[in-house]
């Protein structure tokens, strides 16, 4: 669980430097829509955790310790 | 014995004619504030408490009533005097007179202040409090926690009959952005003697797993002022203090402030109030996120643009290039054909020229001009005869003339 918790801030880690990247010009072409699809992977999983329950920590918070 | 029971409002009377018999005149006490509520008519209603010496327990408690004529003069006189609102938590020295009434009951009625006794039990007690955790070293360290930047695993500790605890996970669910939470009740007990032990055996069950934790919230609904006592504790003050994760309070209102609020990473003051913390701080990642995601897809058009404008140019030169050195092959090669023709043109003058001179000389040189001149050639059989000692006596010899030819022998 505390890995999950880390890999939001680590996806947004990587995203800002994706992005500082693309911004500072240090990719080639050829390179950037291979980051580009990274960076769309990142996003879409740290939506998933802002907007979609996850079942596993649902059980974790409902089941454990009551 | 025959029985006689009096009504009970006669036996409140009898008490009533006792009290005012027994303690008719004004008394000057020290008590605590706890629950000073004034309502629209201007009066004043108020608990006076004691607390046993280790201060936590209660060990008497009086209504007391400011009419309001007293209250407005009092209120200001008071707070003017010790610049402290005349609120709960506080210790007062005031003047009273003892009722009691058939329907309310017993009660104080206050009808002076002496402002100069101003600092209550509890007051003294949470600066001691905050002064000793500072001492040594922990006062802020739940401060300095900082919160996860996805806080949505959230450890409850609160009574699980409260209001509040409805109120929170409601507010939780209903957000309007549609944000995943995940609440767990930790329950505790939030009013009474027992708060201190329930709260840190709640934050003892959080700390067994706190890895499936983000962040802790102790909410209570809203209640008497003197049941906050139960916050005011070093003990659980410590504990929260010392804790790993962020402790988010919201466990009073806007007049109650505890020991538990000041070490708290941060308060709030109602439980709806932590659940809309929370959000706005879910929201705040959301927007960063959208942010990131919205610069990122600006800095590659711009960089695509330029790859664009770059190829587009680079595309708008080549003709031009190629133009260019199609002109300029074409000029070598018009330049090559006209040296060429006039290359031509001098050869073939000068051998005019030449075939001209030649002609010249053959004319000169052919034999009819001789003839004309009036030389002759001499032919033996077809052959010219050049030398005499070629002939003999009795040849026949032709002789050519320009016109003519004349046959002889030769003597």
């Amino acid at each position: 669980m505390a890995e999950k918790k880390e890999s939001y801030a680590e996806a947004m880690a990587k995203l800002e430097k994706i992005v500082s990247a693309v911004e500072k010009d240090e990719l080639d072409i050829d390179q950037l829509s291979q980051k580009l699809k990274e960076a769309q992977k990142l996003v879409s999983f740290c939506k998933e955790k802002l907007y979609k329950a996850d079942e596993e920590i649902k059980k974790i918070m409902e089941g454990e310790g009551n | 014995m025959e029985k006689e029971p009096l009504s009970l409002y006669e036996l409140n009377a009898l008490v009533r004619q006792a009290l005012n018999e027994s303690l008719p005149d004004t008394y000057w006490i020290q008590a605590e504030l706890s629950d000073v509520r004034s309502n629209a008519t201007g009066h004043c209603y108020l608990e006076f408490i004691q607390k046993d010496a280790r201060g936590n327990n209660l060990i008497a408690k009086a209504r007391g009533t400011i009419w309001a004529n007293v209250y407005r003069m009092l209120k200001p006189y008071f707070e003017e005097s010790t610049g402290q609102a005349f609120v709960s938590g506080i210790k007062v020295m005031v003047e009273v007179t003892v009722e009691f009434h058939e329907l309310y009951g017993f009660s104080l009625t206050v009808v002076d202040i002496d402002p100069t006794y101003t600092l209550g039990d509890m007051a003294r007690k949470r600066r001691e409090i905050l002064k000793q955790l500072e001492e040594e070293g922990v006062l802020t360290l739940n401060k300095e926690l900082e919160m996860p930047m996805l806080a949505q695993r959230i450890a409850v500790i609160s009574s699980s009959s409260a209001a509040g605890y409805g109120d929170f996970c409601r507010q939780l669910e209903e957000n309007p952005y549609g944000f995943v939470f995940y609440p767990r009740l930790f329950p505790a007990l939030m009013q009474g003697n027992q708060v201190e032990e329930s709260v840190i055996n709640a934050l003892n069950a959080v700390n067994d797993h706190r890895d499936d934790f983000d962040v802790v919230v102790i909410i209570r609904g809203g209640g008497a002022t003197s049941d906050l006592s139960g916050f005011d504790t070093y003990l659980l003050a410590a504990n929260c203090a010392q804790f790993p994760l962020p402790i988010i309070t919201g466990i009073g209102h806007e007049r109650d402030d505890t020991v538990l609020d000041s070490i708290a990473h941060t308060r709030v003051k109602t439980p709806t109030a932590a659940a809309q913390f929370l959000i706005t701080h879910m929201h705040d990642a959301a927007v960063s996120l959208e942010e990131l995601a919205q610069t990122l897809i600006s800095s590659v058009s711009v960089r695509m643009d330029k790859e664009h404008s770059r190829l587009a140019e680079l595309t708008n030169r080549l003709p031009l290039v190629i133009k260019n050195r199609t002109i300029r092959e074409g000029y070598l090669l018009e330049q090559l054909i006209q040296k060429i023709n006039v290359g031509i043109a001098r050869s073939l003058t000068n051998k005019q020229h030449r075939l001209m001179l030649l002609e010249q000389r053959v004319n000169d040189a052919s034999p009819e001009r001789l003839l004309k001149k009036g030389f002759s050639i001499t032919l033996k059989d077809g052959k010219a005869v050049t030398d005499s000692t070629q002939l003999k006596a009795g040849d026949v010899i032709t002789t050519r003339l320009a016109k003519g030819e004349v046959t002889s022998e030769v003597k």
